[in-house]
């Protein structure tokens, strides 16, 4: 006798099981109403944390002052909001928490590793709405499982996925608007950037650096999804910049140059200023002669057109791994507009952002052994992998002196504040022949596992060193100022700081249980300031610190507070 | 040594081929492979089932041909309950599978590349009940670097 199966009925959401009550599953339309004049005017409504820095200017500076030097020993854990790990995701063992979170009128919006985005509520930490990408387990990853965080504009939420695409989802439903693949994950694209939202455009650029691709900065209609332009940062045979690649043979397509990390923008240039990566391969400049633009180098774009304007090339002809994907932080000083960047190679460049024009050089780190620059940007090379086997050691390693985690200006002091990463790399050139989707980085690599520290360092706009928080780490995180006169930074080892701005002084500590990679953002609800951090130890741990590879991963966003008084 | 032709008879030898012989459970990867077929709308569909007592997918490999939206249908003649978890595009889907029961989710995929499923119930990922579905194909024209051909492994 046949037996009828049950019917097991269709498969739900894995949502639907995670304890939301009838209607809780719905944002405000909080993001209705942003678009580019409310992003321009971000720090006009200091309650709200708008854009990947806080402001187009990248100072991740928020002038609320709730929170200061006089109460900050005070503050506590207001909410936490565990996301957890569940299943086989790719990059089990390299996932790290890494977003900014984004907060608009009481609403945070949160991206995390493996396609993860929810909608917070920012009082109470209670998930309203998650969205879930489905990314490739086989999908190519340099450096781990990450996601910067998203943009918000138009009642949307932007978010790029590790396998390449770009998506636009209803920011009250979490439901995806449109989707379109800006990668080729079979020639080792993927991408991990918070997008940028300028005027009517999305711009999103590419990962992928390590295998050998040819990076790209990409905008998208914002209503439509579009594609508008593509901005490539290896010029092809014939275009300005290619006698910087050998005339024979493809080196070129292969150049890397990746724009993996936000740029900021200026309304009054038109011009978005991107950071770009490595030249490929990494550490083998002998299949490369030249410089490689604009490989290693502050490129700026054209919002409109998508064209690159000027550039400034910090380690021409790169063989140490020294992207130049640092962030790009605008500022004024004595009636010029200027951009200031702190490279990877251990240099903070001051251009005059109008014409690229260079301003000053002053290292930040203390070894520098790679090479030297002058103060007037004549780079000299002069530790390098050059011969076949031979070990090389060098300062900074290929993480640099510092990652891609930002530092902060804070306009109040009128001080740069960056974590720096004191930690060397031997190298030992590898040289190996190019097949897409494989690593092609020319060399061996093997991070200093001694020997090594880290600080919170600041600098006036002369390059000068006011002062200096030491740790016994490298610091790898992004830092946050704020008008309380506070530098928050958080540290390897899950301490999470606040220094007083304009001495250094450590004011404020909280052990967050794991390691910091990742952008604190601060906000206020119904007049209560917050300060959040996702904390999630993860990525290219051997790169920048591998004497914290074995740490625990943690997948937490935790946000502090005052007090309530009631 | 082994070759591929070898495969099946070699997992029989050493006891890999069921639970609690070899290992306790079923190695994950010993299973049978599948391919999803295409309907004229483009959109494809696939049956997986659970045999009783192999647990283990069957196919425990699916092959979808591109990415897009598959409908698939999960079985479940084992003896015991067990349930899917499942890669969508928005979330993932989740469906209880008790004793002899029968069910459907709708999946999107994107392609190329390869996503796991298992029935998160206990320890039913490890004990074998971990698949994988494989979506073949390219991303589109337009998502391509521009750039000469360039070899491949």
């Amino acid at each position: 006798m046949t037996v009828e199966y049950v019917d097991a009925g269709e498969a739900i959401d894995q949502g639907n099981l995670s304890g939301k009550v009838p209607g809780g599953d719905v944002a405000p339309p909080v993001v209705r109403d942003v678009g580019y004049e409310r992003i321009l005017n971000a720090r006009s409504e200091p309650q709200n944390w708008l854009t990947y820095y806080g402001a187009y200017n990248g100072q991740r500076y928020s002038p609320l002052d709730q929170i200061n030097t006089e109460n900050v020993n005070r503050i506590g854990p207001a909410w936490v909001f565990q996301a957890g790990t569940t299943g086989i995701i790719a990059g089990a063992s390299t996932y790290s928490f890494e977003a900014a979170p984004i907060v608009v009128d009481g609403i945070m919006f949160l991206a995390g590793w493996d396609g993860w985005v929810w909608a917070l509520d920012a009082k109470t930490g209670v998930e309203i709405w998650r969205y879930k990408h489905a990314v490739p387990f086989d999908v190519s990853l340099c450096c781990g499982n990450v996601n910067r965080g998203v943009a918000v504009a138009a009642g949307k939420v932007f978010v790029v996925t590790a396998n390449a695409h770009v998506l636009a989802l209803d920011a009250t439903t979490g439901k995806r608007v449109w989707d379109r693949t800006y990668g080729d994950v079979r020639a080792g694209e993927s991408a991990t950037v918070a997008p940028l939202i300028v005027k009517d455009k999305v711009v999103v650029g590419s990962s992928g650096g390590e295998f050998g691709v040819r990076g790209h900065l990409d905008a998208f209609d914002l209503e439509s999804g579009e594609h508008q332009w593509r901005c490539y940062m290896v010029p092809k045979p014939g275009e300005p910049g290619s006698d910087t690649w050998p005339s024979d043979g493809e080196a070129w397509a292969r150049g890397g140059a990746n724009c993996w990390i936000t740029a900021t923008f200026d309304q009054e240039t038109n011009l978005l200023y991107v950071g770009t990566g490595n030249p490929a391969p990494d550490f083998d400049g002998a299949v490369r002669e030249g410089d490689n633009l604009y490989t290693d180098s502050i490129v700026a774009v054209d919002a409109d057109a998508g064209q690159i304007r000027w550039h400034y090339q910090c380690t021409p002809h790169d063989v140490w791994d020294y992207d130049s994907i640092g962030e790009c932080i605008l500022f004024e000083s004595d009636g010029r507009k200027l951009l200031g960047h702190f490279d990877k190679n251990g240099y903070l460049f001051v251009v005059d952002r109008t014409n690229g024009e260079l301003v000053q050089i002053t290292p930040f780190v203390d070894r520098i052994t790679w090479g030297a620059i002058t103060r007037d940007g004549q780079v000299t090379a002069k530790v390098y992998p050059d011969e076949e086997g031979v070990p090389v050691h060098f300062y900074p390693g290929p993480a640099g002196a510092k990652e891609w985690t930002h530092a902060a200006y804070s306009p109040k002091t009128g001080l740069f504040y960056v974590p720096v990463q004191d930690v060397g790399a031997t190298a030992t050139r590898r040289r190996r022949e190019f097949k897409e989707s494989i690593p092609y980085w020319g060399a061996g690599v093997q991070v200093d596992i001694e020997d090594m520290t880290g600080s919170i360092s600041a600098f006036d706009a002369n390059g000068d060193e006011r002062w200096r928080w030491r740790n016994e780490l490298p610091m790898c995180a992004s830092v946050l100022a704020t008008g309380g006169d506070l530098v928050f930074a958080g540290e390897p080892t899950g301490e999470f700081n606040a220094l007083d701005a304009r001495t250094g002084e450590l004011l404020w500590q909280f052990q967050c249980g794991s390691g910091h990679h990742s952008n604190p953002t601060t906000y206020m609800v119904d007049g209560r300031q917050y300060i959040a951090v996702p904390v999630g130890w993860g990525a290219w741990s051997e790169g920048f610190l591998p004497g914290m590879l074995g740490a625990g991963h943690g997948s937490a966003l935790i946000t502090f507070a005052l007090p309530e008084t009631s | 040594m082994t070759t591929a032709q070898e495969r099946a008879g070699l997992l029989d030898e050493l006891g890999l081929d069921a639970q609690n012989k070899a290992a306790l459970g079923q190695v994950l990867g010993t299973g049978t492979i599948g391919q999803a077929t295409e309907r004229s709308d483009g959109r494809m569909e696939a049956t997986v089932r659970i045999r009783p007592d192999e647990i283990s997918w069957d196919p425990s490999i699916l092959v979808m041909p591109h990415g897009g939206d598959l409908e698939l249908e999960l079985i479940n003649d084992d003896l015991n309950t067990h349930c899917a978890l499942l890669p969508s595009n928005g979330d993932r889907k989740f469906i209880w599978l008790v004793n002899h029961s029968r069910g459907k989710a709708h999946l999107n995929l994107d392609g190329p590349g390869y996503y796991w499923f298992s029935s998160p119930t206990g320890n039913d990922e490890g004990r074998g009940l971990t698949g994988a579905i494989v979506v073949l194909g390219d991303v589109p024209p337009e998502a391509r670097l521009d750039r000469p051909n360039q070899p491949r492994p």
